[in-house]
């Protein structure tokens, strides 16, 4: 055959080679990026790569990644190579019945594999996190170590083992002298295989980690829908071009060898080689293993330390850094994309968090459903004094008597939008139903906000439970829907920077961030109405380290600690001591953070809307979502 | 296939932590999918989980997520078999130039590589950047199916490649060359020779990348804009949001359905080929 490659082969793989390779050029790019958000080049700089190494969240997640992948490959190769082997052994259908089994992770849709093995550990009561992550990784690796070995294991003569046995070696010495040598390519191989998949593993790893432990993956998805945190572009922009090295060295290593063997013909040397190779991996990884858990602990559950659960995206970092430094105290920081999310979490283990930080509505479910605990006050001097009253007065009307909640953020809900491309000027909600905007609205993807916009449009309260109103906001959310660009939550702020978009639902203080970033926008608050609503920490009943949890809360109502978060996650703080402190004139006065009393009167909190409420929400957004 | 053990025992006994771990690991989670599929909140024995998939809401999303995998498998295998042959004429067969180019990008996170394909995709992104430089039409894609598809065959295209080209890597070129002696055509080599020898391969490629394609939720949620949702986005919903354990269950048991479909026709093949 001609062995010559044509032009036009070459073309077509250039252009293979360039689909598989503009995201990850697309990554490296970013990682230089000096602007935050993804949509807007601001010139370039190394700093994510020096914040890198201080940034103990992202270092976490890849150790624990690592850790797992390396625990998870070294097991799996371990227990699919003995069953390889030992299968050859075996009659015909046993071994067909069991590769039909083998097979079912592999076939089987990682979403399956995922809620079994978490419905199994619920079960059991088995505490989700490192060692239910790693189960998980070594049943989905054990296939691929499986299916690389045991194809070799057929092809594998069995004469000079057999020579062996007869000259008197015992078993496991004839079988490691003559038949390992052979396998070990195809071993290797396999755990190799095993390895990469537990590295890029997302959607089995997110059904059965518990709170407070993430892979990078997962780490990864709660920040993708907020906006990846650029460390994160740069740790992948160093692994990225780690492998790449590696890779060709060995691959260059493999040709040098291959030349020499061939040269020599002395194979029995270069097996010899092979297996002090898989011997090195076995104890490298033993070793880094052993280093990891010294220093990074991962198993250890100390006393001094505190479960965070906050929305995303809601803390200034060194905020928290400032907390362990000064208390002492171990801070497990964990995100939610959502209330619902926090609620699901928090209601499946009580005892995962010790502090959270959910929007008024759901404090009140949580009071319901017994779920809280009443603080003791004595141990929050700086809650009492600092927080205004007018806030513990709004806060109860979903905490009545001021018992379990600090509030910590405020706001309103808006339409931000972008002056070059809506001329008309934006009062009314019907806005977002304007049919000349198609393809340009942004919807919040969150139910009660998507459903408040479209029962303040009509004139209904934003806290209907009337299936008639319902069926008419979400008749309208239907007919609303091929309008809309995309549902998302907080990458309204991305998309309206780099003009995605003309108009998008938002929280007010998303809207000064972005009025930062983009001058071009603004925000209201439509003649209809809207919800004002309050985010406030609670600590959960069954809580573990509930004094910390008081400590925590008290520290970020500290003036100068609420001020300094209120400068980094712009979203309008209840401390009116650090109000005060706001330096720059234009914010401290600015209608979009601290809103007039005319435009609050025109504002409603939301209220728990009961199981029933609920049902009716959740049945009716499926409707929405699926309408397109 | 030779035996190694004499005594069926010591293999056995070799085999076992592999036999305890699938049975803890993998059969016994299964049956807490059909327990919970096929039971009620009080513990009763329902249909109505499984039945629910016939809502329409459910059958749409899962009428989408086939459309969509069904596309994207078909692009994967028309994109990877010229690949392949290519691979494989050229004997590019130091597995370690294959594995190298395929596989690396792997190692940069899955999530990363689909949250940069909205970069590039989106209608101010990086493609349309480039597209208004050189003055040509702008593409509108994110937040559409289309968008979606490019996801799914960004990320599986891998698992179609390798084992396609594996299979035209083994096959023997005596024998190509015996069909072209014997007169036939290159296309008719090609559709009579080459392409039932890789049968294995391409129905090992079509299940890696139908699969996952079908029952994602991270793409659709990524490059759809959260507006369209597949069925992996109801059942992954059905766990993380309206905390539904029961219904959830039962929609991945309709999953199942399709799994153990695609296994029984893989299964049968591989019957064939070993006669």
């Amino acid at each position: 055959m001609n062995s010559k490659t044509r032009p036009a082969e070459k073309i077509y793989m250039a252009v293979i080679f360039l689909f598989m390779y503009a995201p990850i050029v697309t990554l490296i790019v970013l990682s230089f990026n000096k602007s935050k958000s993804r949509a807007k080049w601001g010139g370039f700089t190394f700093q994510w790569y020096l914040n890198l190494v201080r940034d103990s969240e992202v270092l976490n997640a890849m150790a624990n990644t690592l850790i797992i992948a390396l625990i998870a490959t070294v097991v799996s190769t371990l227990i699919g190579t003995a069953a390889s082997v030992a299968l050859t052994g075996m009659k015909r259908r046993t071994r067909s019945l069991i590769m039909g089994v083998t097979n079912i992770p592999m076939i089987n849709a990682d979403i399956v594999t995922g809620i079994s093995l978490m419905l199994l550990f619920k079960v059991l009561h088995f505490d989700a996190g490192f060692v239910t992550v790693l189960i998980a990784h070594i049943t989905f690796d054990i296939p691929y170590v499986m299916l690389s070995v045991l194809p070799r294991m057929k092809t594998i003569s069995p004469s000079v083992y057999e020579a062996a046995l007869d000259l008197g070696a015992r078993p496991f010495f004839a079988f490691r002298k003559t038949i390992l040598p052979d396998l070990a390519p195809s071993i290797l191989s396999g755990a190799l295989m095993a390895f990469t998949m537990s590295i890029d593993d997302f959607i089995i790893t997110y059904f059965t980690k518990g709170s407070g432990f993430d892979t990078l993956s997962t780490k990864i998805y709660s920040e993708v829908k907020r906006g990846i945190r650029p460390e994160i572009y740069a740790l992948s922009a160093i692994i990225f071009v780690a492998v790449l090295i590696l890779l060709l060295l060995s691959d260059r290593m493999k040709a040098q060898t291959g030349k020499l063997a061939s040269r020599a013909r002395s194979a029995g040397n270069q097996k010899i080689k092979k297996i002090g190779a898989v011997i090195a991996v076995a104890a490298a990884s033993i070793a880094i293993i052993l280093m990891a858990l010294t220093f990074g602990g991962v198993f250890s559950k100390k006393s001094t330390q505190v479960f965070v659960y906050n929305a995303g995206e809601y803390i200034d970092p060194d905020v928290i850094e400032l907390f362990r430094e000064e208390t002492g105290i171990e801070v497990v920081y964990d995100e939610f994309e959502s209330n619902e999310i926090m609620y699901a979490k928090v209601a499946a283990d009580g005892a995962a968090y010790d502090v959270l930080c959910p929007s008024d509505y759901m404090i009140a479910k949580l009071i319901d459903n017994d779920m809280l605990m009443k603080l003791d006050w004595s141990e929050l001097p700086n809650a009492q004094e600092y927080i205004g009253r007018q806030y513990y007065n709004s806060a109860s009307a979903f905490d009545p008597a001021n018992e379990y909640a600090v509030p910590y953020c405020w706001g309103t809900v808006g339409i931000l939008y972008n002056k070059e491309l809506v001329s008309a000027p934006v009062t009314s909600w019907d806005v977002l139903w304007d049919p000349q905007y198609k393809g340009e609205i942004l919807m919040q993807d969150s139910i009660r906000d998507a459903f408040m916009v479209a029962l303040a449009r009509r004139g209904f309260s934003i806290n209907s439970v009337n299936p008639d109103e319902i069926s008419l906001a979400t008749q309208d959310l239907i007919e609303q829907a091929p309008l809309v660009q995309a549902y998302v939550i907080d990458q309204v702020r991305d998309k309206m920077i780099g003009g995605e978009a003309a108009m998008g639902v938002i929280y007010s203080g998303e809207a000064i961030y972005t009025q930062r970033e983009n001058e071009n926008l603004d925000y209201v608050i439509p003649d209809e109405g809207s919800n004002v609503w309050i985010d406030a920490w609670v600590i959960p009943r069954e809580a573990r380290n509930a004094e910390n949890a008081l400590k925590w809360i008290d520290f970020l109502c500290r003036p100068e600690i609420a001020l300094m978060n209120f400068e980094y996650i712009t979203y309008s703080t209840p401390n009116t001591a650090a109000q005060e402190m706001i330096e720059d004139e234009l914010i401290r006065n600015s209608k979009i953070a601290f809103p007039d009393e005319e435009t609050l009167s025109r504002c409603d909190t939301y209220i728990s809307l009961g199981e029933e409420g609920d049902r009716l929400y959740n049945e009716a957004w499926k409707k929405v979502k699926s309408a397109n | 296939m030779w035996k190694m053990f004499k005594d069926r025992r010591k293999a056995g006994a070799l085999a076992s932590p592999y036999f305890a771990w699938a049975l803890i690991f993998i059969l016994v989670p299964l049956m807490m999918i059909l327990w919970y599929g096929f039971t009620d909140d009080a513990g009763v024995f329902t249909m109505a989980n499984i039945l629910s998939i016939a809502q329409p809401e459910h059958a749409k999303s899962l009428l989408l997520a086939l459309e969509l995998s069904v596309i994207s498998t078909v692009i994967c295998f028309l994109l990877a078999y010229p690949l392949g042959m290519i691979l494989a004429k050229n004997r590019m067969s130091s597995q370690g130039i294959i594995t190298t180019i395929f596989i690396l990008p792997m190692w940069m996170n899955f999530l990363l590589r689909t949250f940069s394909w909205m970069t590039l995709l989106e209608n101010h992104g990086v493609i349309n950047g480039v597209l208004e430089f050189l003055h040509l039409p702008q593409i509108r894609v994110i937040n559409t199916p289309g968008a979606i598809v490019i996801g799914m065959v960004y990320n599986f295209l891998p698992f179609m490649i390798m084992p396609i080209y594996n299979s035209l890597a083994k096959i023997d070129e005596n024998v190509i060359n015996a069909a072209r002696d014997l007169g036939a055509n290159p296309v008719q080599t090609f559709l009579r020779v080459t392409l039932p020898l890789t049968v294995p391969g391409i129905i090992s490629g079509v299940t890696m990348v139908f699969i996952p394609a079908l029952t994602t939720f991270a793409i659709s949620t990524m490059l759809g804009g959260s507006k369209i949702l597949l069925i992996g986005n109801v059942i992954e919903q059905e766990f993380t949001l309206t905390y539904d354990w029961h219904l959830g269950s039962g929609l991945s048991i309709v999953l199942m359905i399709f799994i153990v479909v695609n296994m029984v026709v893989s299964l049968i093949s591989e019957k064939k080929d070993e006669q």
